[in-house]
């Protein structure tokens, strides 16, 4: 059955290149059949796969499928293989899985689009490249689907692309995120020039017997993947591409804003941790911008006025709880929050598009209000997964595995990002209570349409079930991923339930007391805007690049470049200047040819030391 | 001579056999698709005799050829490109309305046999003569359509140029035989080891060979026939003179080099470093303001054989892996960049100046997709095969520490990736008023299909081409 790993993501693949050839001409139910299949088929042998796993795992805890050797030149010789183990398992179910739900609410929510299989092309290319990123047995692999989400992110912010914002929206998340890559691959350049192998264990193993433990060169490596990782999942300081980012279509939103590719970097850091256990500063470092993250995404959640904004700041705050537990060390409490948070947050953003087809797309909470009785299955799942983003206790996935990375965060790390988590999760049950309260109680402000169909609804009940359910599994996933089970202490469960139920009930009296509909303050203007950060981005970097394009517009600077541009375009003058149709100018090139090979020959031409003294003599 | 040489001599036969029956057949009866079909069931027939002849490989059949695996090899390589020739001169052949169209498979047949005759050359006579049953087939070819001066310019050019470097060559040969007594490589190399060439005679004329070599190479400074010969050229011509042609002459080159006892001298190297590097550096300072793509093409054409030569100068095993598999990445992307240019033509005219291409995406876009690998190959990006081709190649460059030629590469990739994306970027412009396009005929069609599975599939599953090449490789070391 393991045998099968190829299929997952050449399913996907194979769905994009029939949508992306055939994508025009074929009718709507049949590009709905190949986009939505491709990905179903591949959740169904991620399920088979993962039960014969169950049934008997692999020796060793791991299976490689070697696919094919790419090339073999000069010593370098990089795989195409796929990894399978309980982390890319856990990875694989949740891509495919939250996947194939967000595909079938797509296929309503897109119903009316003219761009339907384009859309679905581009999702299935995604799953596809999202696969191939978590199997990858080779940092190379990995890294051409870590592009390959990237492009995909790219093309589905910006899939609407005929109104401008969309397209800077792309541009942005593409750019910053490019921040984060170039970081990434400068990272595996020292890593193929340092241990000469890209596999992924190889590298582990050579790092963990070459470097020493705070050697300058883990430290670097480590610290460069972290970069990449803050870029792809939108980590402080590169988070201010996520919350533009919402631009794209709902399900993109879900899928790949905040299911699964925004986790990559959480991924990439767990995939590697013996690496970064090499570099206990840059661990640090990682801790350092998920509790700094954590805090400012869940300020800026607080004060949006958007929906789905509320939902990416969300996101990025709750993506700096993963990095927080992988900082200290909690690799698998930071992975079973990725699941989980997959689940629930999925949820949020597909109960969010429902909204907004209601609505014609108005998404300002404030305008909102009452659609509780008018949206009832779209009211009672968004709420199931607001409890489990609050971290509701006993009955919520988000509690177990929130408390898990609480408890780890105390046990390993001391009482700072144990309190930092938890200020943390006082603001998450406050931002997301505010939310559901504008959102779906008091009285209606905005005309809504009924629910739609059965499309939309099954896959907000599925997630629902999982964000309820998905947290009771927390001591076999522990035991699958790690191989042991850390109970939670009871009084630290008790402390996180009390602190996020206070934050429910702080949010229910301010929304008695009208305080959220109040004007905005400074303070709050300030959190809307996401800490000021594309201010300052914007005064540091734009602004100043702006200033300095036009205080240099005569490119002083690219003197240098020009000069070699000047080259070419003089030597292309003088080439072209020869190129005059004219035989005899050739032959003179014929000529000019001969005698300086003649040239060549007559000056390098050396007696051969083998028989220097008849070599040089002349014959007669 | 005995049954198992003619075995060994199969291909060749066949193919020579083929033309004569093509000939034949145009003279009970003209009718263009016979004659093509009789053509390309001789280029099949040949490519059948392939795995008897590899049987009994390798041979040496007379003092003039050997039959081995490496030959072998460019054998299959040149019978698939003068397939895919045949195939889309078919279409180009019909739109011109040409009276006479059949004998045009003959002088395809006769050419690529020439070249095959080159890659199993062992001996300077044969290496002169599959350079000269390829030349004098192409003069014809590239002349063929007699609607306008343009093509006869052309075929006249190259008939001058080549005799040219012909005589260069000659004398080159000449004066091995004068110094050392012997015209087979075998024992030029053994004089060579012996000590018995006088270095001021045995260089120069080597230098010589080279030089008529680099001629129908068209590397810089012996390439200047080349952007006016491509363009007046029909396009599948031009096609076939930038494969198979090129494709040959390395091959007796590298035969050459190898038997010589490799690349290791200074004058060797200096030689092909210099070539390669001004190869380099004038077929992409050319390109770079070329409004004609078939112009662009010839260009960019002359820098890649550049590129091979810094794969040629590696060690011998590591450079005959490279530079064969440089030369297959090379074919691939050049036959299908001129099947496009072909398919394209329209009316009277071929689509060659870059305005054609305007918005093609827009009106074209399978075709346009393919001519956007085909560059992207060109240039080097990877999943197609031209990313292994140039990997290839600079690891060649760097597994013998020529840096100097390394950094040349470097740069001039980066160069040729300006006009490459140009076409690019001229293919996705809004498209103007619609011209009605013709038809890609199915032929034409299944072949570029082929071609651009090809493309990607060497730059995504490599290992099978890269282990057929290391079998064969390991014939002439």
């Amino acid at each position: 059955m393991l045998r099968l790993a190829w299929l997952l993501p050449a399913l996907p693949f194979a769905g994009f290149v029939a949508l992306a050839l055939l994508g025009r001409r074929l009718p709507r139910a049949t590009a709905t059949a190949v986009g939505v299949g491709s990905v179903g088929l591949a959740f169904a042998v991620a399920v088979a796969i993962g039960a014969a796993w169950l049934a008997a795992p692999p020796a060793g805890g791991a299976y490689v499928q070697h696919l094919w050797r790419w090339f073999d030149v000069a010593g370098f010789a990089p795989d195409v293989a796929l990894f399978v183990d309980p982390l890319a398992l856990v990875m694989c179910g949740v891509v495919t899985g939250v996947g194939f739900l967000i595909h079938v609410y797509a296929t309503e929510y897109m119903r009316d689009e003219p761009g339907y299989a384009r859309f679905f092309a581009s999702m299935n290319l995604f799953v596809g490249s999202m696969l191939t990123l978590v199997l990858a047995d080779d940092l190379l692999l990995l890294y051409l689907g870590w592009e390959g989400v990237g492009l995909c992110s790219y093309l589905l912010i910006g899939f609407w692309y005929r109104d401008a914002a969309n397209g800077r929206a792309a541009r942005k998340a593409f750019v910053v995120t490019r921040v984060g890559d170039t970081a990434f691959a400068i990272a595996l350049f020292l890593i193929v020039r340092e241990l000469g192998t890209l596999e992924i264990d190889e590298v582990l193993v050579r790092a963990a017997a070459q470097w020493p433990a705070g050697g300058t060169l883990a430290i670097l490596v480590a610290a460069l993947l972290l970069a990449g990782a803050a870029g792809k999942s939108a980590q402080a300081p590169l988070q201010v591409w996520l919350p533009d980012a919402m631009a794209g279509p709902t399900p993109v939103s879900a899928l790949i804003h905040a299911a699964t590719m925004v986790t990559a970097g959480v991924y990439l850091i767990a995939r590697m941790n013996v690496l970064f256990a090499l570099a206990p500063p840059v661990m640090t470092a990682v801790m350092i911008v998920g509790a700094a993250t954590l805090l400012l995404g869940a300020f800026s959640a607080l004060a949006q006025r958007d929906l789905k904004r509320v939902l990416a700041y969300s996101t990025i705050s709750q993506i700096g709880y993963m990095f927080l537990a992988l900082g200290v060390g909690a690799w698998s409490a930071a992975v079973f929050h990725l699941m989980t948070h997959a689940f629930f947050k999925a949820l949020l953003f597909l109960g969010a598009g429902a909204v907004l087809l209601a609505t014609h797309h108005e998404g300002d909470v404030l305008k909102l209000g009452g659609l509780r009785r008018r949206l009832p299955v779209t009211f009672w799942t968004f709420v199931i997964g607001g409890a489990a983003l609050a971290g509701v206790p006993l009955v919520t996935a988000g509690f177990f595995s929130k408390d898990a990375i609480l408890w780890e965060a105390w046990s390993r790390g001391g009482p700072v990002p144990w309190a930092v988590g938890l200020l943390g999760a006082f603001l998450t049950a406050l931002y997301v209570s505010r939310v559901i309260l504008l959102t779906f109680f008091g009285e209606q402000k905005h005309a809504a349409e009924p629910e739609r169909g059965l499309r939309i609804q099954l896959p907000l009940v599925a997630l629902a079930a999982l964000s309820i359910g998905g947290g009771w599994v927390h001591g076999g996933f522990d035991r699958f991923l790690a191989g042991d089970a850390h109970g939670g202490e009871a009084l630290f469960e008790v402390v996180a339930a009390v602190i996020s139920l206070a934050g429910v009930g702080v949010a229910w009296l301010a929304w008695r007391r009208g305080l959220w509909a109040r004007p905005d303050g400074a303070l709050q203007r300030f959190w809307r805007s996401g800490w000021g950060f594309d201010a300052v981005y914007h005064t540091l970097f734009v602004r100043p690049y702006v200033w300095f394009a036009r205080a240099n517009a005569r490119d002083v600077f690219d003197r240098g470049a020009d000069a070699i541009a000047g080259l070419a375009r003089g030597g292309n003058r003088l080439l072209v200047a020869s190129q005059d149709g004219r035989v005899r100018t050739y032959v003179a090139g014929l000529a000019l040819g001969a005698v300086v090979l003649l040239a060549i020959g007559v000056i390098f031409a050396r007696p051969e030391p083998a028989g220097a003294e008849t070599a040089t003599e002349v014959r007669p | 001579m005995n049954g198992t040489d003619l075995v060994a001599l199969g291909p060749l036969l066949a193919l020579g056999a083929a033309a004569v029956v093509t000939l034949l057949s145009i003279a009970v009866r003209r009718h263009q698709r016979a004659t093509a079909t009789i053509a390309g069931l001789g280029l099949v027939a040949a490519a059948c005799a392939l795995p008897a002849a590899a049987d009994v490989a390798p041979r040496q059949v007379t003092a003039l050829v050997r039959i081995d695996d490496f030959a072998l090899l460019y054998i299959g390589l040149f019978l698939a490109a003068a397939f895919a020739t045949i195939v889309l001169a078919h279409d180009d052949l019909r739109r011109r309305a040409e009276p006479h169209r059949e004998e045009f498979h003959v002088l395809v047949l006769l050419s690529t046999l020439g070249a095959c005759v080159l890659a199993t050359s062992t001996h300077f006579a044969s290496f002169f003569l599959g350079l000269e049953t390829s030349s004098v087939a192409l003069y014809a070819l590239i002349a063929y359509p007699r609607s306008g001066p343009a093509h006869a310019e052309a075929g006249l050019k190259y008939l001058l140029l080549a005799g040219a470097s012909s005589a260069f060559l000659l004398f080159g040969m000449a004066l091995v035989y004068a110094d050392l007594g012997a015209l087979s490589f075998d024992g030029f190399a053994a004089a060579l080891l012996a000590g018995r060439g006088t270095p001021a005679l045995v260089w120069p004329a080597l230098a010589l060979v080279v030089a008529g070599a680099s001629f129908k190479l068209a590397v810089a400074p012996f390439h200047m026939w080349v952007p006016d010969v491509y363009q007046g050229a029909p396009a599948p011509v031009t096609g076939f003179l930038a494969t198979v042609s090129k494709g040959a002459v390395l091959a007796a080159l590298l035969r050459l080099f190898v038997a010589l006892g490799g690349v290791e001298r200074p004058v060797v190297v200096w030689t092909f470093g210099a070539l390669a590097v001004t190869s380099m550096l004038a077929g992409n300072l050319l390109a770079l303001s070329q409004r004609s793509l078939k112009r662009l093409l010839a260009c960019s054409s002359v820098a890649h054989l550049g590129y091979v030569l810094v794969a040629f100068l590696a060690a011998a095993p590591v450079a005959l892996e490279a530079v064969t598999w440089y030369l297959v990445a090379y074919f691939v992307t050049t036959l299908a960049a001129f099947g496009v240019v072909t398919v394209l033509a329209g009316g009277d005219r071929e689509a060659d100046a870059l305005d054609d291409y305007r918005g093609l995406f827009w009106r074209r876009p399978w075709l346009a997709a393919l001519l956007t690998g085909c560059l992207l190959s060109l240039a080097g990006i990877p999943l197609t095969a031209g990313f292994l081709a140039k990997f290839y190649a600079l690891a060649a460059g760097t597994s013998e520490a020529r840096w100097a030629l390394v950094v040349a590469l470097v740069v001039n990739s980066a160069l040729s990736a300006f006009y490459y994306l140009r076409v690019v970027v001229a293919m996705a412009a809004p498209a103007p008023a619609a011209a009605p396009a013709r038809r890609v005929p199915l032929g034409a069609g299944v072949l570029l299909a082929v071609l651009a599975l090809l493309l990607v599939g060497l730059g995504v599953y490599p290992a099978a081409l890269t282990a057929l090449i290391r079998a064969t490789a390991t014939a002439l070391s």
